[in-house]
C-alpha cells in the first residue's frame, strides 16, 4: 500500500514538473513583433482574406493591401494612397487618377492595368463582390497609360469616393488566370496573397493567427516593425485576457470593459467615434406606430441622458436625427428632452388604449452584449412607466436578418427594433435604412419607412455633387427625421481600443467595418 | 469477434446517415442562412447584392434536392467548401482540426483516467482517512463546478493573474514549433477539461473498489498471505475497473461537449471552435462535415469500449 501511495505521489510530482519545467513564454515572441487582436469587435472580420467579400476587417486588410484612396485617421477627408492625385470633371462624370510608383510584394510594378482589373472584379457580382451594387454607377474604367486611370460614371455619384476607399488593389498578373466565379474559392487569398502595403503576408494558421513580415522595399520607407501578428479570438473578453496576460499589445474592447484599464500606466485607451447611430426602429407595417404622437411619446419617455451617463459612462452623444456631426445637424431642432408627463399626455391624445393598450410589443435586436442587455432593460422600464409595454428579444445576427429582411415579414415578431446603422464618414450611408426604395428585398430599410418627404430629401442629398451644398441637403434630411420620427433616434456611442504603452506611433480608430483609414503601419514601433 | 465488429460497423454507417438527415433538417429549421450571417446590420448593404450569391450556393433549391446533392458529393469524399471561408474545402478544415481536438481530449482523458483511478484507489484503500476525505471533497467540488466557471477561473488565475500559462491558442504565434511550447499551451485547457471527468471517475472507482475489497476472493487472497500491494493491484483493481471502463466510454461524448466549450474559451483550434464559429455563421457545409466526423468518432469509441470489456474480463464474449 505504501508503494501505491508512493506511486501516485510520483505521478503527481511528474505532472507538476511537466508543467513547471516549461519556461513561461508570456513575453512577445520576438522584439519588433507586434501582436494584436486587429479583427476583434464590430469592425473586424476574422477568417476573411478576400477584400472583395469584406463587409469589415479593413483595419487589418489595409496593412498589406492598399486602395487608391482612403480616409484620413479622423475619417473626415478622403486622401490618396496608390493614387497620388485625382481630378473630377466639371460634369462629375469622369474621375482621373494619377497613380503613384508602387511595387507589388513580388517586385512587379503596380500599374493602371492592375487598377482597371481590380475595378472590373469589384463591379462583377459573380466574383462574390459585395461592392458590385455600390459600383453600379461606374460605366467604364480605362487605363490611359501605366500611371493614369480614368473612371467614367453613368450619372453623378456622391458616394463613389467612399466606395473606392474599400476597393483594395489586386495584382492582375496573379489573378487574371482564375475565372471570376471561381476567384472567391481560390486558396490564393489565405496562402500567398500579394499587395502593395508596408507588410507582406507570410502565413495563416487556421483560426489562430495571421502573420505579416515587413516589406523592406515599401515606397514609404522600411517599416519599423519586423512582423505584425493578428491573433484571432472567439470574443472581446478572450482578447482582453490575452492583453492583460501580455501576449498581445492591442485589441478592441467593449466600453463596459474599460474600467480595468483606466489609470493603468501600462495601457493607453484609444477613444473614437463609432459612426453608428443607435435607434429604436418603429416597424411602419405595424398600425400601432401610425400616429406621430405615439412615436413622439416614445422619444419623450426615454431618459437618454441617464442611459448615456449610467450605462455608457458618458461616452455617447444623444442623437435627434441620424446625425450628431455639427455641420449636419441644423440648429433649433426638437431635442426630445426626457418628459414622461408629456409622453403620457401624447399617448392619451393619440388614444393609445384603443391602439394597443397594454399588449406586449416585441423589441427585437441583434445586439447581444451585456451593455445592450442593460440598455434594453432600461428602455423597457422607461416605456412601461408611460404605458408602453415592450418585451426585449435579443437574437444572433443571422436570425435577426432572416426576420427583418424577409420580404413578407411577420410584423408581430418585430414591431420595434433596437439597432444601429452607419451614419458616416459618408452621411449618405443611412439612405439604405430610410429610403422608401430600399424596403426589403430591394434594400435594408427594415423599419419599412415610407415617408415621401424623407425619401425626397435623401434623394436630393445623394444627388448633390456640390460638396459645399451637400451638408445643407443632409441638414434637410435631419430636419425631416427629427420632425417625422421614422425612427426613434437614440445616440452615437464612442468605441474603444486598448494599446500597450510600449506601442509607439500606433494609429487606430474604431471605424465602421474597420475603415480603411490612413494608419501608417510602416511607422508603428514597439519599445523594448 | 470479426463478424460482430462488422455488424456494428454497418449499424454505425446507418446511424451516421440518420444523423446527417437530422442535422440537415435541424439546420434548415434554424432561423437565418449563411447569407443572413454575412450581412452586418450596422453597415449599409443591399440584400439584392447577395441574392446572386444565394443562387450560386444552391440555397434556393428545394431541401431534399440540397440534401441529395450534399450526400452524393459526401459519399465521394467531397464535403464541399466552407461558405464563410469559400477558399477552404470542408474536408481539409475538419481534418486539420481533428489533431488538436484529439490531443486536447486525449490528454484530458489520460489525466482524468490516471488521476481518477489513482485517487479513487487511495480513497477506497484508506477509507475515512484524511486523504479519502480530501479527495472526496475535491471530487464533489469538481463534479459540481460547471465548465464555464472552472475554465474562466482557471484562465483568470493562471494566465491573467499569475502570467504562468498562455491565455489561449495552441502555439506561440511567430515562434518555431517546439514540443515545450505546445505543452505549455496544452496543460491548462487539458487540466480544466479533465476536472469533471477525474472527479466522476474517482467517485466510481472508490465505490467499485470498496465493493470489491469486501469480496470473499480478496479475503481469501489476503489469508493466503499475498502481499497487500498484489491483492490490490492484481485481484481487486482488475475487477473494480469494469464499471469504470463503462463510465469512461460513455462519457467520451460528454467530454466532446466540454471540449467545445474549453476550445472556445482558450481559442484551441479544434473541432469545437470550428463548430461554434460555423454555427454562428450558419456555415452549413462545415457543420455537416464536422458533425459527421464527430459522430463517426463517438460510434467508433463506443465500439472500442465494448471490445475492451472482452479484453479486461474474459467472462464477457462478444460475437
Amino acid at each position: 500500500m505504501n508503494r501505491l501511495s508512493r506511486l501516485s505521489s510520483a505521478i503527481a510530482l511528474a505532472a507538476m514538473m511537466a508543467t513547471t519545467a516549461v519556461p513561461a513564454f508570456t513575453a512577445p515572441a520576438q522584439a519588433a513583433t507586434l501582436s494584436g487582436g486587429f479583427d476583434v469587435g464590430p469592425g473586424g472580420f476574422q477568417g476573411n482574406f478576400n477584400p472583395l467579400a469584406a463587409t469589415g476587417g479593413f483595419t487589418w486588410l489595409s496593412v498589406y493591401f492598399e486602395p487608391l484612396v482612403t480616409y484620413d485617421e479622423k475619417l473626415q477627408k478622403v486622401t490618396g494612397v496608390l493614387a497620388s492625385s485625382y481630378e473630377v470633371s466639371p460634369d462629375q462624370l469622369t474621375y482621373t487618377f494619377k497613380l503613384t510608383d508602387a511595387k507589388w510584394h513580388d517586385g512587379k510594378p503596380f500599374t493602371a492595368k492592375d487598377a482597371k482589373f481590380t475595378m472590373e472584379l469589384a463591379k462583377n457580382a459573380k466574383t462574390g463582390s459585395v461592392l458590385a451594387a455600390r459600383l453600379s454607377a461606374v460605366a467604364s474604367v480605362e487605363a490611359k497609360d501605366d500611371k493614369t486611370l480614368v473612371i467614367k460614371l453613368s450619372g453623378p455619384s456622391a458616394s463613389l469616393m467612399d466606395t473606392l476607399t474599400k476597393v483594395m488593389m489586386l495584382p492582375e498578373h496573379a489573378l487574371s488566370q482564375i475565372a471570376p466565379d471561381q476567384i472567391a474559392k481560390n486558396s490564393w487569398w489565405s496562402t500567398s496573397p500579394i499587395g502593395t502595403g508596408p507588410f507582406k503576408f507570410t502565413k495563416y494558421v487556421t483560426d489562430q493567427y495571421v502573420e505579416l513580415a515587413a516589406n523592406t522595399d515599401y515606397r514609404g520607407g522600411k517599416p519599423a516593425l519586423e512582423r505584425i501578428i493578428n491573433r484571432y479570438f472567439a470574443n472581446p473578453a478572450a482578447a482582453i485576457a490575452a492583453l492583460r496576460a501580455g501576449e498581445i499589445q492591442f485589441t478592441y474592447v467593449d466600453s463596459n470593459d474599460l474600467t480595468a484599464f483606466k489609470n493603468n500606466k501600462d495601457f493607453r485607451i484609444i477613444e473614437g467615434d463609432s459612426f453608428v447611430v443607435n435607434y429604436l426602429g418603429f416597424n411602419h407595417d405595424s398600425p400601432i406606430w401610425k400616429d406621430i404622437k405615439v412615436r413622439q411619446a416614445v422619444m419623450y419617455a426615454i431618459n437618454r441622458d441617464a442611459i448615456i451617463q449610467s450605462l455608457y459612462g458618458g461616452a455617447a452623444k444623444p442623437a435627434n436625427c441620424a446625425y450628431v456631426a455639427d455641420q449636419i445637424v441644423p440648429k433649433g431642432i426638437e431635442t426630445y428632452a426626457y418628459n414622461p408627463e408629456k409622453a403620457k399626455q401624447l399617448l392619451k391624445e393619440a388614444g393609445w388604449d384603443q391602439i394597443n393598450g397594454n399588449k406586449p410589443i416585441t423589441l427585437l435586436t441583434y445586439y447581444t452584449t451585456p451593455l445592450a442587455a442593460n440598455v434594453m432593460a432600461a428602455v423597457q422600464a422607461m416605456l412601461a412607466q408611460v404605458g408602453i409595454n415592450v418585451t426585449p428579444r435579443a437574437v444572433d445576427t443571422p436570425t435577426y436578418n432572416s426576420i427583418v429582411l424577409n420580404p413578407t415579414p411577420d410584423t408581430a415578431q418585430f414591431q420595434m427594433v433596437y439597432a444601429g446603422l452607419q451614419n458616416g464618414p459618408d452621411p449618405g450611408s443611412i439612405n439604405v435604412g430610410l429610403n422608401e426604395k430600399q424596403i426589403p428585398p430591394a434594400g435594408p430599410n427594415v423599419a419599412r419607412v415610407r415617408m415621401p418627404q424623407l425619401t425626397a430629401a435623401l434623394d436630393a442629398a445623394l444627388g448633390e455633387t456640390d460638396a459645399a451644398k451637400r451638408d445643407l441637403r443632409y441638414q434637410d434630411v435631419c430636419k425631416v427625421m427629427n420632425s417625422q420620427l421614422p425612427w426613434g433616434p437614440l445616440w452615437v456611442a464612442n468605441r474603444y481600443g486598448i494599446a500597450s504603452s510600449k506601442l509607439k506611433n500606433f494609429v487606430w480608430t474604431p471605424a465602421p467595418g474597420g475603415g480603411p483609414y490612413q494608419a501608417y503601419p510602416e511607422k508603428w514601433a514597439i519599445a523594448e | 469477434m470479426l463478424s460482430y465488429s462488422l455488424r456494428r460497423l454497418l449499424i454505425g454507417v446507418g446511424m451516421l446517415l440518420a444523423l446527417s438527415v437530422l442535422i440537415f433538417v435541424l439546420l434548415r429549421l434554424t432561423p437565418g442562412d449563411p447569407i443572413d450571417a454575412y450581412i452586418d446590420p450596422n453597415v449599409p448593404m443591399s440584400p439584392s447584392d447577395l441574392a446572386e450569391l444565394r443562387v450560386t450556393l444552391g440555397l434556393d433549391q428545394p431541401l431534399p434536392l440540397q440534401y441529395l446533392a450534399w450526400l452524393q458529393q459526401a459519399s465521394m469524399g467531397n464535403l464541399g467548401y466552407s461558405i464563410q471561408r469559400p477558399d477552404q474545402p470542408v474536408l481539409g478544415l475538419v481534418l486539420s482540426r481533428v489533431g488538436p481536438t484529439v490531443l486536447l481530449m486525449g490528454t484530458a482523458i489520460a489525466i482524468s483516467i490516471i488521476a481518477g483511478i489513482a485517487t479513487g484507489m487511495i480513497s477506497a484503500v484508506r477509507r475515512n482517512s484524511v486523504a479519502d476525505f480530501s479527495f472526496s471533497v475535491l471530487a464533489v467540488t469538481g463534479i459540481s463546478s460547471p465548465p464555464f466557471l472552472s475554465a474562466l477561473v482557471g484562465l483568470y488565475l493562471f494566465s491573467v493573474y499569475f502570467h504562468w500559462l498562455p491565455s489561449g491558442g495552441m502555439l506561440t504565434p511567430g515562434r518555431e514549433f517546439s514540443v515545450g511550447d505546445l505543452l505549455h499551451h496544452l496543460i491548462l485547457p487539458a487540466m480544466l477539461l479533465a476536472i469533471a471527468q477525474t472527479a466522476l471517475i474517482m467517485r466510481y472507482m472508490r465505490a467499485s473498489m470498496l465493493e470489491v475489497l469486501n469480496q470473499d476472493y480478496v479475503r481469501t487472497a489476503r489469508s493466503k498471505g499475498v502481499y497487500e500491494f498484489w491483492v490490490i493491484t492484481k485481484h481487486a483493481l482488475r475487477n473494480a475497473l469494469l464499471p469504470v471502463i463503462t463510465l469512461i466510454g460513455s462519457t467520451i461524448g460528454l467530454a466532446i461537449g466540454g471540449a467545445i466549450f474549453i476550445e472556445s474559451v482558450f481559442n484551441w483550434p479544434g473541432m469545437g471552435l470550428l463548430m461554434v464559429n460555423a454555427v454562428e455563421n450558419r456555415d452549413y457545409p462545415v457543420i455537416m462535415g464536422s458533425t459527421l466526423v464527430i459522430g463517426a468518432c463517438v460510434i467508433a469509441v463506443n465500439l472500442l469500449t465494448d471490445l475492451a470489456y472482452a479484453v479486461v474480463d474474459p467472462r464477457i464474449k462478444v460475437g
